[in-house]
């Protein structure tokens, strides 16, 4: 019993450093992301209001149609 | 033929004739003025308007906002308002705005039904119950099986 608990205890600390720097670097690509969003829409206003008025013309035309 | 007023001439006066042209000429003269000043006061008007909005502003503070401001917007536009998915959304929109303040009543009765089994737990902890003599049920009961069926 001792030893399956010995086992439990490296296998999640195994499975924690497989995984901890995982989730880092995705929450740091998701950072990046919307750094790189928020500044395309900061430099492009009327593009992407352009844009997303076009595209919920385009979710309520569909959504009336149904 | 368009027949202005102070254009047509009866060809026996010519100062008269010079009078009319220069009526016709600043006729035209005002007419290019006013749509300039039309053209102007309509370029003011937008300016006005763009700096009320202030929508370069308020996407420098507000991105996001703003890209669902618009999307609503267009969404209005394309006619989806009276359709069964807005009211689905509106729906999504009233539980997770009531959230909030379920939140305390929720966390208060799993805390108390929490403290109820952990009271129930306690209650039923080994605490040896006074045995009776010669009682078999009591000795069952110690013991840790079933008590018989008294009749």
């Amino acid at each position: 019993m001792d030893v399956n608990a010995q086992q439990m205890a490296d296998r999640a600390r195994q499975f924690q450093d497989r995984v901890v720097p995982q989730i880092d670097e995705a929450r740091q690509n998701l950072v990046d992301m919307n750094n790189r969003v928020v500044s395309f829409i900061r430099a492009n206003p009327g593009t992407c209001l352009l844009g997303a008025v076009a595209v919920g013309f385009l979710i309520g035309r569909i959504a009336s149609r149904r | 033929m368009a027949n202005y007023p102070g254009a047509s001439g009866d060809g026996n006066s010519p100062g008269r004739e010079r009078g009319s042209d220069a009526g016709f000429g600043q006729r035209v003269d005002q007419l290019g003025s006013e749509a300039q000043q039309l053209f102007s006061d309509a370029r003011g008007a937008v300016e006005d308007l763009g700096q009320t909005l202030d929508l370069r502003g308020r996407v420098e503070r507000n991105p996001y906002g703003m890209m669902v401001a618009a999307l609503g917007v267009g969404y209005v536009l394309g006619g989806g308002l009276f359709t069964p998915l807005t009211a689905r959304i509106l729906r999504l929109g009233v539980r997770l705005a009531a959230l909030p303040f379920v939140k305390d009543e929720l966390l208060g009765m799993a805390e108390t039904a929490f403290q109820g089994y952990q009271a129930g737990r306690s209650g039923f902890a080994p605490s040896p119950p006074p045995a009776r003599e010669g009682s078999a049920s009591a000795d069952a009961n110690v013991a840790g099986t079933p008590r018989p069926p008294s009749y």
